[in-house]
């Protein structure tokens, strides 16, 4: 598969009146191939909101490259609109950037920044519902009248709807209730499947982490500590736990069971694979 | 970009004048207007001048910081000038073109009304440099509390306590303001191109949002105040106890001089 998105020596800083000038973002290179699920994971401050907000283009960097799909987004600075429609970006909180009087016409400003209209635009914003999971009779509804967890879908299907190769959701999940937090995760794999999207979420919630990513960025004070799989990372948990981070719930559950028994395995991470294989040793019988 | 607004452009520092109680400075800075209103001429403005360099010397904010100031009225101050220029009738003739005739009083009254603004700005610079803008509204309030008298004592504390949550939620606003803005332009918004009547289109996107947030902080933020028990007012007490000092006594009484200076040089030329 090819590289979608290619990062090389990135660095950023926000000027303030700090006299320490420290970089937000500092000398960060990696790359994302076509399909991949990344997450990032990170402190509070650890740079993870700024470096994304240079994949599509809405921070330019001081320096380094950005390469999307083998171009690099600032060869051409006025077309920095068209990186946005191919890299959507949901922002933290999205709900609170619903405006408009009906679901649709929400849903639908995306998709009529790129100049698509009429048949196209109600087909687009209904191919989008579907696959989301919001109903037909909601969509002349005002999106203000909807619950919390119907408005972060109706904000997300709002960026989907321009359908960006590229989909990259900060904290989608933070502030919802269980149900609403499997809706959107949900949403965002069916949309994956429908159109062959690379997803990079940025999250703390590290179950869902490794339920969901291929790949991890853990960010650390404006430096990428480290990218691998799901396995690499949440198998160096005390190195994890040194920068403020910690391995999924369960992982700890079988890290404290290990202390009464060293036989158990501690390189697990999802309630799933859990259960089966406490399941498979009480089967053996050995601690039943 | 957003981030330059500047409001309660105070001044972190330790002089006298920042040591001030805030109610003494904005009574002296009344007294000073009054004082540059009353004076007839640019001659007698030298008084008021030499008192605001004094002032500013003394507050330890830098200079610079004082003509970014007037460069923001600049085009006031201009407009000022070339209507006041063409003003004078009496004095020599000097330029006479069509209908107009610019005359040496005409120049005086125009330098004469420019410096009276500058040192107007600077004046009131110096109050917003040096205070907080907490304490300024804390003056205010606790100088408009004679007004109980009227029965309007919760008037003012609610004018007071409005004018604080303002000044508090400027920055937490503009911050949002550019979150939301962020969002938009994620979402293929064009905020910066096109023409007026698109670019005040474009900002609806951005100002709905924002509306609609403030609304919400505002709810919030009544029912935490109830939840500590806020009643607009009543039978409230400080924390922060202002209280004159004998710096307050010396400012006092150098400004009453200078303003004697005024009244003196007004008789006398």
């Amino acid at each position: 598969m090819s590289n979608i998105i290619e990062v090389k020596n990135l660095c950023y800083s926000y000027d303030g009146d700090a006299q320490i000038v420290k970089d937000a973002v500092h000398n960060v290179s990696f790359t994302v191939k076509s399909g991949e699920i990344i997450g990032i994971i990170g402190h509070t401050g650890s740079g993870k909101s700024t470096l994304i907000q240079h994949l599509n283009g809405l921070l330019k960097p001081a320096s380094g490259e950005i390469i999307i799909d083998g171009k690099n987004i600032w060869d051409e600075p006025k077309k920095i609109k068209d990186i946005r429609f191919k890299v959507g970006l949901v922002f933290q909180y999205p709900e609170y950037q619903l405006f408009e009087e009906t679901v649709f016409a929400d849903i639908a400003f995306g998709p009529k920044n790129m100049g698509i209209s009429g048949v196209d635009l109600t087909k687009r914003v209904e191919d989008i519902c579907d696959i989301v999971g919001i109903k037909k009779e909601y969509l002349y509804v005002s999106p203000f009248d909807l619950s919390g967890g119907e408005k972060r879908r109706v904000a997300i299907a709002g960026v989907m709807a321009m359908q960006p190769k590229v989909l990259i959701l900060d904290e989608p999940i933070a502030g919802l209730d269980p149900e609403g937090r499997k809706e959107i995760l949900k949403m965002i794999s069916k949309y994956r499947e429908q159109f062959d999207a690379t997803v990079i979420i940025v999250s703390h919630n590290m179950e869902d982490m490794a339920v969901l990513a291929d790949r991890l960025i853990v960010m650390n004070e404006g430096n990428l500590h480290m990218y691998d799989t799901v396995y690499n990372v949440f198998t160096k948990s005390e190195e994890l736990e040194g920068i403020g981070l910690s391995v999924p719930l369960v992982t700890k559950v079988l890290t404290s069971l290990k202390k009464k028994n060293s036989g158990i395995r501690t390189d697990i991470f999802t309630t799933d694979d859990a259960v089966e294989y406490l399941c498979s040793i009480a089967a053996g019988g050995r601690y039943a | 970009m957003l981030k330059d607004i500047t409001f309660g452009q105070f001044f972190e520092s330790s002089s006298p004048i920042h040591r001030m109680d805030p109610r003494s400075k904005i009574l002296l800075l009344i007294l000073n207007i009054i004082f540059l209103f009353l004076t007839k001429n640019v001659f007698s403005l030298i008084i008021p001048a030499v008192l605001t360099i004094v002032i500013i010397i003394i507050s330890g904010v830098p200079v610079k910081m004082f003509i970014k100031n007037i460069k923001t009225i600049l085009p006031i101050i201009i407009f000022t000038t070339l209507i006041n220029l063409f003003y004078g009738s009496a004095g020599t003739v000097l330029i006479a073109f069509w209908h107009f005739t610019i005359t040496t009083s005409g120049v005086m009254r125009a330098v004469y009304m420019a410096s009276r603004i500058i040192l107007l700005i600077l004046q009131s610079s110096v109050l917003t440099y040096t205070t907080t803008p907490n304490d300024i509204t804390d003056g205010i309030e606790s100088l408009l509390s004679f007004l109980k008298v009227f029965g309007l004592g919760t008037a003012v504390h609610m004018l007071a306590m409005m004018m604080t949550i303002a000044l508090r939620f400027i920055p937490t606003l503009v911050e949002e303001t550019e979150k939301i803005m962020s969002a938009q332009k994620a979402r293929g918004a064009d905020l910066e191109n096109g023409k007026l009547f698109d670019r005040i289109r474009a900002l609806i996107p951005v100002l709905i949002p924002l509306l609609i947030s403030s609304v919400r902080r505002a709810y919030e933020l009544a029912e935490a105040m109830e939840c500590r028990c806020y009643n607009g007012g009543v039978g409230r007490v400080r924390m922060k106890q202002m209280k004159y000092s004998l710096l307050d006594l010396w400012a006092a009484v150098v400004c009453v001089a200078f303003s004697g200076g005024v009244i003196a040089l007004n008789i006398l030329l």
